[in-house]
């Protein structure tokens, strides 16, 4: 009765060792699947939503502004499924967002890196030199993006139960690991545990809401009252506080909002200069 | 067997966790016995050495080797310890001084900052603001002893096989999987690998004999044929290729020693 959160550096091997715990476990297997679904209850295109959890770096395709929009999106669909309990989720990010739940396994695989790069070179047909200084520049890309979106660096340990390095451990061998550790008393649901899970879903899907007009907006929930922070200029105070309250009141599980507002000096000093 | 090296933050109870993985495995536990036998053994204060592998180098000591010495006499006393192998390692860096050897278990004990201030309180009976200090200044010395002295980040995970984050995963369940992963069969000495271990405790072993008689050289060994590498020139090379015709019979496992001097690419063979 517990969930298992496995994260990797290589999507396909974090895949393979998901699907084989899931299995060992009768636990249903949440993957990049249920994309589909997201993409079309927003009419997104699927690709597009990989994407926004894969690539470090922002494009032209893809504004960090349009990520964090997909990111919330994502998480609203995952916190959802991890509802149901008993799952074993991989490839969503949800090692950035799903904090502070004590029945959440939390497991990163790691790649050894000259293998990674060697993988890497051969299927770009490039230098294996080349290779390493690009998954280095995208690693740190990603420390970046992690750090500025979720406020942590995600190959920070202290995130994560266990780390697992494949350059020594199969994957089967890492299967079973994972599977005696989540066995563990500690990864029992409790009340409050499943509580904090509940919380997190219902401040996911509010924030997709408020995500079109009030993309600054965050969001907290504390069982069914929400503390909404937003920024903006002190003349709008009034009016957008009453939106939001509107919007997010109608929202199921929602019992009481509080509006934030925090001042927008850098719109404010923008808007004086006109 | 294997050898286990942890990795691990001070009262982040990893030394807890060695030491009953040793009692669960039946090996040995070893850490400060390290130091004690390099101090003994190349008659080195051990305040001296002890502060050599706690302190990272200052500017002038990155200049001068004055640590890495030290560190050599260490490095010798260990690989000389875990050669033979059942071994639970928590002291230094032990990933970095064993790496190679292909049945090392390496594994990083971490646990909340907190957790580790409030285990220091109570041991050491002092406030917890101090308690906090202490243990930052020891995590920024470490880090900063492996960054300056091998390149490389202590709490880059890639350099474990295991990263064990110790709250909601309890000693007691660290320890079982400890014990789990070092009974896959990687992890079980092969004739190779056992090979390469005592290859790397020759080449210690010999580079802390010569160091201790002052010359700077680089030791490799492989399968007992050891090549010795040095800046000397002159009478300096004809001293130390005197003092290794002496080493082949001091220090058994050697088959075959060669000199190289690096300064005037000539070879030398003993």
């Amino acid at each position: 009765m517990s969930i298992i959160n496995i994260s990797s550096d290589v999507y396909e091997e974090g895949r393979k060792i998901a699907q084989k715990t899931a299995e060992a476990m009768g636990y249903a297997y949440v993957g990049r699947e249920i994309l589909r679904g997201v993409a079309e209850k927003y009419h997104l295109s699927e690709t597009k939503l990989v994407d926004a959890i894969d690539k470090a770096a922002p494009t032209l395709r893809m504004s960090l502004k349009l990520r964090k929009q997909l990111m919330a999106y994502i998480q609203e669909a995952v916190l959802g499924e991890m509802l149901k309990d008993n799952i074993v989720c991989q490839g969503l990010a949800a090692h950035l967002y799903v904090l502070g739940v004590s029945h959440v396994l939390k497991v990163r695989i790691l790649i050894d890196p000259e293998e990674r790069a060697r993988n890497y070179a051969q299927t770009h047909n490039m230098s294996v030199k080349k290779a390493e200084k690009l998954l280095a520049r995208e690693k740190k890309l990603r420390q970046q993006w992690s750090f500025s979106e979720f406020r942590f660096d995600e190959t920070d340990p202290s995130k994560y139960d266990l780390m697992v390095s494949l350059s020594q451990i199969d994957p089967d061998e890492a299967v079973r690991i994972i599977t005696e550790t989540v066995c563990s008393r500690k990864f029992q649901p409790m009340n409050y545990s499943e509580k904090c899970l509940k919380d997190l879903e219902l401040a996911a899907r509010v924030r997709v809401l408020l995500m079109d007009k009030y993309p600054s907006s965050r969001v907290q929930a504390n069982g069914g009252n929400l503390i909404i922070e937003t920024l903006g200029l002190t003349r709008e105070k009034r009016k957008r506080e009453a939106a939001i309250k509107e919007l997010a009141e109608n929202i199921p599980g929602v019992n009481y909002v509080e509006v934030h507002f925090i001042h927008d000096f850098f719109r404010q000093a923008a808007e004086s200069f006109r | 067997m294997a050898i286990i090296t942890l990795s691990r933050g001070s009262y982040s109870k990893g030394k807890e966790i060695a030491e009953k993985v040793a009692a669960c495995m039946n090996y040995d536990c070893l850490s400060r016995e390290v130091i004690l036998e390099a101090s003994d053994r190349f008659n080195i204060p051990e305040i001296k050495l002890e502060k050599a592998i706690h302190d990272a180098p200052s500017i002038l000591e990155r200049f001068t080797h004055g640590k890495s010495d030290y560190i050599t006499y260490y490095q010798s006393a260990l690989t000389r310890r875990v050669r033979k192998d059942n071994v639970v390692y928590h002291g230094l860096a032990g990933h970095i001084f064993l790496g190679g050897i292909s049945h090392l278990l390496k594994v990083r004990i971490i646990s909340d900052l907190s957790m580790r201030v409030r285990n220091k309180m109570e041991t050491e009976n002092i406030s917890e603001q101090d308690a906090r200090a202490i243990i930052l200044k020891d995590d920024h010395e470490r880090r900063n002893w492996t960054q300056k002295l091998y390149g490389v980040d202590p709490w880059d995970s890639s350099l474990y096989d295991l990263v064990i984050f110790i709250d909601k995963i309890t000693v007691e369940d660290a320890v079982n999987i400890i014990c789990r992963v070092a009974g896959f069969k990687q992890f079980k000495a092969t004739r190779e690998s056992q090979q390469k271990m005592d290859d790397l405790a020759l080449a210690c072993e010999i580079k802390a004999l010569l160091l201790n008689e002052h010359f700077d050289v680089s030791v490799t060994s492989d399968y007992g044929n050891v090549v010795i590498s040095a800046k000397a020139t002159g009478r300096q090379l004809q001293k130390l290729n005197e003092r290794a015709t002496q080493l082949i019979s001091e220090v058994s496992g050697i088959n075959n020693l060669e000199v190289h001097s690096e300064a005037t690419q000539r070879q030398t063979v003993i």
